[in-house]
């Protein structure tokens, strides 16, 4: 007994000793949200903080690195992030469109279709920031089991203005460098999110990431994965787990009413709490003026969210909104943003075409936005056909602030930023004209006919940079004080290329040796034969 | 039809028509060689003499042992002659290379020294020393029990069984050493939520490593996963009033789950030995390892061969534990260090001898030296294989591109190779460089990227390419020919018969 109590105070005494050295943090939120058109909208953040660390420099990648010992944080994750010195990350997998104007500003603000990575690192050292980016995306791609390989250099940009770093980056002197790449045709699916899983320290097995079932996120409208990296000057280094995905519970109740469980929604209940982790939270929006009931009673409660302390609750537990007086779901279909924006891309020739943006104001007020467009070079703008128009009357000054990069065919992808002015309660029209190439033989994906993806177009909402009309209006001040810096990415392209016969090189040989071999016979009997005059008429006279 | 001949036609002789057709032939011949080059594939000649020169070839390395008798009554110049007598009928010496000389000149840093004195102890390891004590009574068999001790020490892997042999990794200059805490379900108790693993590992394993260094650089990793199921439910045992859980050497074998235990590592392609503590759930404890037979042994560990080891850590009590740390967590890492030093091949002592000073890294200088030299000479023979498997290959598939990196680097590893033999007289450290060079060079040129490219291009490929124009070109050109060789033969004998006008001897254009 004597023995033990010793043992047990020694073990706690270097227990706070390790804890003192470097400690690592998990907490897991879930957040609910109804959306105006009844669908139901889920994030979970699962997020892992490595006290007191920095990212690697740059420059320490050609010695000894340190020993990687880990509690929480993931392991895999650690080794890529160390290997290619890597101070910021994002990659997000998602599938399906965000609606903007249906489901309003998502939490987790990188919902582009596809593939998109984007990764912030510092100079220096032996290795250049491309060979690491390389190296980063193929470790990703293997890691996360997508095809990020291929967000090659054709695909990669580096659009500063639009992806600043979320997070600080060490050594205020040193320089970083921004590299992005998105992939719009990536499919999805549950080869990705099994490596998620695998990534989180109570994997989907207790804890909110038991409610991770495959079977129903992927049955969702919408659904996407996200991982972010990030460092904290005051913290350390943060990695965040996120997945965002919209259910209908419309849809999947018999009776057409939106009152939702967590068993309805992911058919699973939380049965245990994850043991590490330090906090659990679930929190619910509650429905604004109308009548509902939410069971079982949560841990604290305001007016606009109900909130659940995993670990105090009892389990299993099965959160559940119950609107006792609708009968019947009404859609309601207003638009939810500041701004709303369709992209389209016209022309039938496989030769040229027209891109043509409708942006529209929804406020009474003026906005301004920053538009982005890094479009692989499989589309060229003819920069000078850019114009604006409100109903018909061109207002190409509305357009401010154009800075392009031009694509490189075979090379790098083109990059086009520029500042759009809304007036208040119009549509802006932007039209330019775009010329598709011809692309090598070989250039072709499988599957070449059904077309190219091109990657989302992103529009940036800010407020005005005149600060005193700001000031002066309150209405205006409010209305962009809630338009978050948040990222906007509009629906994907198909563009549809000129696409060759692909047993051509084989008709191409079959036919030129054919003609070889015709003018060789011809050039071959005129040398060779022997002409002689036949004398027919005197021989019959 | 009567045909009026031209004669004005210069061109129209025979022998211009003949030369036309021969100068196609001609065209033809002459431009093989350059159609030959231009669709071949690149070759390189490989120095396959010089491989197979260096076969058999094996490192050798001489060893001096200098006898100390002066504490005993016996005459040195005697003793010398008969352990030398012995030592040259030791078939063991020569078969792992070593050369050994045994002289009573003084030693120096790199010799070996074997001191005699009488008494009765066990054989005493020091440093490059070891202490021999022979009892007065045995003193005649003193020659032969030094020798035989000489023989142990320095030759240890002749005795090994080969399960033994078997589980220890191929050489790589550096290992990635994986230590995961595993607790099998920690949300249903029982469980380690972290561990104290830097001062286990600084405390349990530092030393090994810096002792090794010679051979393998490290890297250290380490996760602790909370959720780890097994693939398979252990049988329930019932000992005296409870239930324990066995696992049978049947299931030792899948008790690693890779589907569900994240343990891989993606980032290098340096060899992974991975480390395992298991702390088996609430419901399958106490888990014990049982024999063959379904009784419980006392052991708790096992290691998979060339894959790592698992220690199944059954806590004092159940419950969970906020840091594991302190003797508990000794006792895994000290398991954790044996199993590593077995994997690697660490020899152990002879079990008479014994070290003086057994210190952590527990390996003494007749264990690394012995270790050092095997692996040189694992390597060197190694790299002689691979050199001979690649101009095997090379010989026996036709179509396979030999290009100029691929022969640099049979190049490159047989200098290495050749390095190797001749420093290792004078260091095995450096013979063991030089082997492991010349055995990552061998491999990387046995696995050129390069040298599979034409594998997906054969030559049917390429005939099916040429034949509708070789074909159609052939015809007329063959046609003429034979039409002129019969042309000749015709004009021959009627010029044997007799003269004729030879106006028109061909066939008549229609």
């Amino acid at each position: 007994m004597r023995l033990s109590v010793k043992s047990f105070l020694c073990s706690l005494c270097l227990g706070t000793l390790a804890v003192a050295r470097l400690s690592e943090e998990f907490n897991e939120e879930l957040h609910l949200r109804p959306l105006p058109d009844g669908k139901l909208a889920a994030r979970f953040s699962f997020s892992t903080l490595l006290k007191g660390a920095t990212p690697r420099h740059p420059e320490t990648l050609g010695v000894e690195d340190e020993s990687q010992l880990y509690t929480l944080f993931p392991l895999a994750l650690g080794q890529i992030l160390r290997e290619y010195a890597v101070t910021e990350l994002h990659l997000t997998l998602n599938a399906g469109n965000w609606n903007y104007d249906r489901w309003g500003y998502p939490d987790e603000p990188g919902v582009g279709t596809g593939a998109e990575l984007w990764a912030w690192m510092g100079e220096g050292g032996t290795v250049t920031v491309d060979s690491r980016w390389r190296g980063l995306r193929n470790a990703l791609a293997g890691l996360f089991c997508a095809s990020l390989g291929s967000l090659d250099e054709q695909r990669t940009t580096s659009p500063v203005l639009t992806f600043q770093p979320e997070g600080s980056l060490p050594n205020g002197n040193a320089s970083y460098q921004l590299r992005h790449a998105t992939l719009p045709s990536e499919h999805v699916c549950t080869e990705n999110l099994t490596p998620f899983l695998k990534l989180l320290p109570c994997k989907s097995l207790s804890g909110i990431a038991s409610l991770l079932n495959p079977h129903k996120l992927f049955d969702a409208d919408w659904h996407g994965l996200g991982v972010h990296v990030r460092y904290l000057e005051s913290a350390g280094v943060e990695v965040r787990l996120a997945f965002q995905a919209v259910f209908d519970p419309v849809r999947a109740a018999s009776d057409k009413r939106r009152d939702w469980s967590l068993s309805a929604v992911f058919d699973r209940r939380i049965e245990r709490v994850c043991p590490v982790a330090r906090s659990s939270v679930i929190r619910v929006r509650l429905p604004q003026n109308e009548v509902y009931a939410i069971i079982p009673s949560p841990s604290t409660m305001d007016k606009t969210y109900a909130t659940y302390i995993v670990q105090e609750v009892g389990k299993p537990l099965d959160v559940a909104i119950i609107r006792p007086e609708e009968t019947l779901f009404e859609y309601l279909i207003e638009p939810q943003t500041h701004i709303s924006v369709h992209r389209t891309l016209n022309g039938a020739s496989q030769h040229a075409g027209q891109l043509a943006l409708t942006i529209t104001n929804n406020h009474d007020i003026q906005l301004q936005t920053g538009y982005l467009e890094t479009m692989p070079w499989l589309l060229q703008f003819y920069l000078h056909t850019l114009h604006a128009h409100i109903d018909g009357m061109p207002r190409d000054d509305l357009v401010k602030l154009i800075s392009y990069i031009p694509p490189l065919p075979h090379v790098q992808p083109a990059l086009l930023q520029a500042v759009l002015t809304l007036p208040p309660k119009t549509t802006l029209w932007l039209t330019m004209d775009v010329v598709k190439p011809f692309l090598a033989y070989t250039e072709h994906p499988p599957d070449a006919q059904r077309g190219w993806d091109l990657p989302p177009a992103v529009f940036v909402p800010f407020a005005s940079q005149n600060g005193s009309e700001t000031d002066s209006d309150p209405q205006l001040h409010a209305v962009l004080s809630d338009v978050r810096s948040t990222r906007m990415y509009t629906p994907v392209l198909l563009v549809d290329l000129a696409t060759p016969d692909f047993s051509m090189p084989y008709n191409v040989i079959i036919m030129s040796c054919t003609l070889i071999a015709l003018i060789f016979g011809m050039v071959f009997n005129l040398l060779t034969r022997q002409f002689v005059v036949v004398r027919v008429g005197e021989q019959s006279s | 039809m009567d045909a009026v001949s031209k004669p004005a036609l210069a061109f129209e002789s025979a022998f211009t028509r003949r030369s036309i057709i021969a100068s196609y032939f001609l065209v033809i011949f002459l431009a093989l060689p350059l159609w030959w080059k231009t669709t071949s594939i690149e070759r390189q000649a490989l120095p396959v003499s010089r491989v197979y020169a260096a076969t058999g070839r094996e490192l050798a390395f001489p060893i001096h042992v200098a006898l100390d008798t002066r504490n005993c009554e016996v005459g040195t110049d005697t003793i010398v002659q008969e352990v030398r007598h012995h030592v040259e009928n030791n078939g063991e010496f020569k078969q792992n290379g070593l050369s050994v000389e045994v002289s009573s000149a003084t030693a120096t840093a790199n010799d070996y020294q074997v001191v005699l004195r009488p008494g009765t102890r066990d054989p005493i390891v020091d440093g490059r020393k070891v202490t021999v004590e022979v009892a007065p009574e045995h003193a005649g068999v003193a020659a032969l029990q030094l020798a035989d001790t000489l023989a142990t020490l320095l030759t240890p892997y002749t005795s090994l069984r080969s399960s033994q042999a078997e589980r220890v990794v191929t050489y790589s200059p550096r290992y990635r050493l994986a230590f995961t805490l595993l607790n099998e379900d920690a949300a249903a108790g029982n469980a380690a939520l972290s561990w104290d693993v830097q001062n286990a590992l600084a405390a349990q394993l530092s030393p090994l490593l810096e002792r090794l260094s010679v051979l393998h650089n490290f890297t250290i990793e380490s996760q602790v996963q909370y959720h780890g199921p097994l693939a398979f439910e252990p049988r329930a045992l019932q000992v005296g009033e409870q239930i324990e859980h066995g696992l049978t050497p049947g299931d030792l074998t899948v008790f690693v789950n890779s589907a569900e235990w994240t343990l891989s590592s993606s980032v290098s392609n340096d060899p992974v030995l991975h480390f395992v503590a298991f702390i088996p759930s609430s419901k399958h404890s106490p888990l014990r390892i049982v024999d063959s037979n379904g009784l419980p042994t006392s052991s708790n560990a096992f290691i998979l061969p060339q894959w790592g080891g698992i220690i199944i850590h059954n806590p004092q009590s159940t419950g969970i534990v906020p840091t594991l740390a302190g003797r508990p967590l000794d006792t895994i890492f000290a398991t954790f260090r044996q199993q590593l030093s077995a994997l690697l091949g660490v020899p152990e002592l002879p079990p008479h001898v014994h070290a003086r000073t057994r210190g952590v890294a527990g390996v003494t200088d007749w264990q690394l030296d012995a270790l050092v030299r095997r692996r040189a000479a694992e390597n060197a023979a190694s790299a002689q294989d691979t050199l001979q498997s690649i101009v095997r290959l090379v010989a026996q598939i036709e179509d396979m591109p030999v290009g100029e990196d691929v022969k640099g680097d049979v190049q490159d590893a047989l200098a290495a190779l050749d390095q190797a033999y001749s420093t290792a007289p004078s260091s095995s450290t450096e013979a063991l460089t030089f082997a492991s060079k010349a055995q990552s060079v061998a491999s990387r040129a046995f696995f050129n990227p390069g040298m599979l490219a034409l594998l997906y291009f054969p030559t049917e490929h390429k005939w099916a390419v040429y034949a509708p124009l070789f074909a159609s070109v052939t015809a007329p050109l063959l046609a003429s020919l034979i039409r002129e060789v019969l042309a000749w033969k015709k004009e021959r004998k009627a010029k044997a018969r007799g003269p004729q006008p030879v106006d028109s001897q061909r066939p008549k254009a229609e």
